[in-house]
């Protein structure tokens, strides 16, 4: 006959009642079946091995910065386990900056833009007391350029009901680039970014986020211009930032 | 506070097109892990985050079954991820080379390891003139590592296998109590777990060939 069908060879090893006799008689017979049922014996011997054990979150941290010979201060000798991964300051991170990003120039003014939103005051919290009340001002931030400190308008967190937060847009003179002007809140941990919405009003916006994702550290607001591409990822042009704060 | 720049991209993205004003956005399907191979070893430095997510669990599960050792275990899993990315050009691209290809990586670190805990045990020997214990250096189970992979492997699986996989052969169910538990036919039972095991096998074949 010809050779038994592989999943009647894992049955022999699985419940060797459920297999007819003439396919046992094969593999008696037949050096390729019986390696195979071997085979298949020693994959049920490796079964039954306790779940995978995962790594401390802040390991891949320092497997990033020691393999891509960045600096990260969160490279010490003993393992701070609580602690998250300290941020890897721009300057050292600026080789990872995804190739994505449109031109060197689009690079440089990220660095820029990112130093001026870092010290663009925010309107400090009245008092933090718990819970806030309805139309408190979580947080605010005012946009500049990326290339320059020129000012871009205005960004205002409010507290809303249910633990959602509102986050007023007020974009001015984000240029003539073709494209449509997309808002984004960037995590400041620098792994993660949501989308909010576009900016389909002239350049003001008003988008309802989860309370959550802010404290959570998505808190840079980013406004790109993105090309009627298809492709819904950022496109690597900002036009403006701000971190809320 | 520290001012960080775009994240980089390092989620999977949509492989298709989106077509059509009613086309529903189906699940992205996963990228080949051929194709992430290729990423690798040409050096896009988002992949060595998709890498790693992927597999430290593996590797850092061997590590701390081969060394017992949290501390080192961790150093290890670090040593290994580094070493794959300062080696990548001397992988070989294919759909199963990251399990074996690391693995063989760890296989080595942990080596090293041992072989740094017994020149520390000589070396407390010679102040303190103990015996070095044969345990310290440990044996490895030469089995663990295609326990680690085929562990992988059966919770990557769909559902309703990857449940009926756990039960018959973590939880020693038997087929018609499995069938019971999950509400589906005995002969459906039957056929995931043949499926299933085959499948498992064709994955040790083929991260045994990609370690050659």
């Amino acid at each position: 006959m010809a050779h038994a069908d592989v999943d009647d060879l894992a049955a022999l090893v699985i419940e060797p009642a459920d297999v007819p006799d003439p396919v046992r008689r094969h593999v008696g017979a037949c050096s390729r079946c019986s390696a195979t049922v071997e085979a298949l014996t020693a994959t049920r011997g490796a079964l039954g091995a306790d779940p995978l054990v995962a790594p401390p979150p802040d390991l891949r941290a320092r497997v990033m910065a020691e393999a891509l010979g960045r600096p990260t201060a969160a490279a010490t000798e003993t393992g701070t386990a609580e602690t998250p991964s300290a941020p890897v300051p721009l300057a050292s991170r600026r080789r990872g900056v995804p190739v994505w990003l449109a031109s060197a120039a689009a690079v440089l003014a990220l660095v820029a833009g990112l130093g001026v939103g870092r010290m663009s005051v925010g309107e400090p919290e009245a008092a933090p007391v718990e819970p806030e009340p309805t139309g408190s001002v979580l947080a605010a931030t005012s946009l500049t350029a990326l290339d320059s400190d020129a000012p871009r308008g205005a960004v205002e967190a409010v507290n809303d009901a249910d633990d959602v937060v509102t986050v007023s847009v007020r974009a001015t003179e984000l240029g003539d680039e073709p494209g449509f002007h997309e808002v984004w809140l960037i995590n400041v941990d620098g792994e993660r970014m949501v989308a909010l919405g576009i900016l389909a009003r002239s350049d003001n916006g008003t988008f309802e986020v989860p309370r959550r994702l802010i404290e959570e550290g998505y808190r840079i607001v980013d406004i790109s211009v993105e090309p009627d591409d298809g492709d819904p990822t950022h496109s690597g042009v900002s036009l403006a930032r701000g971190e809320l704060v | 506070m520290t001012v960080v720049g775009l994240p980089a991209r390092t989620r999977p993205r949509y492989g298709v097109a989106v077509v059509g004003g009613a086309a529903v956005l189906e699940e992205a399907p996963e990228e080949s892990v051929e194709a992430l191979a290729v990423r690798f070893r040409a050096g896009h430095e988002e992949a060595l985050g998709e890498v790693y997510d992927r597999w430290a669990s593996l590797v850092h599960s061997y590590a701390l079954r081969a060394l017992q050792d949290t501390h080192d275990a961790e150093d290890v899993t670090q040593q290994v991820f580094v070493a794959a990315w300062q080696s990548r050009d001397k992988m070989t691209p294919g759909p199963h080379t990251f399990p074996a290809w690391l693995i063989g990586i760890a296989r080595h670190k942990i080596s090293d390891a041992r072989a740094a805990r017994a020149r520390d045990v000589r070396r407390i020997e010679a102040v303190a003139a103990v015996t070095p214990s044969d345990e310290v250096v440990g044996t490895e189970d030469v089995m663990e590592p295609d326990r680690l992979v085929v562990r992988q492997a059966v919770d990557e699986m769909g559902e309703p296998r990857r449940t009926i996989m756990l039960l018959a052969f973590w939880q020693d169910l038997t087929h018609v109590d499995i069938a019971a538990t999950t509400g589906l036919p005995l002969g459906t039972v039957k056929s995931h777990l043949r499926r299933g095991l085959t499948q498992l096998h064709h994955t040790l074949e083929e991260v045994r060939h990609g370690s050659r």
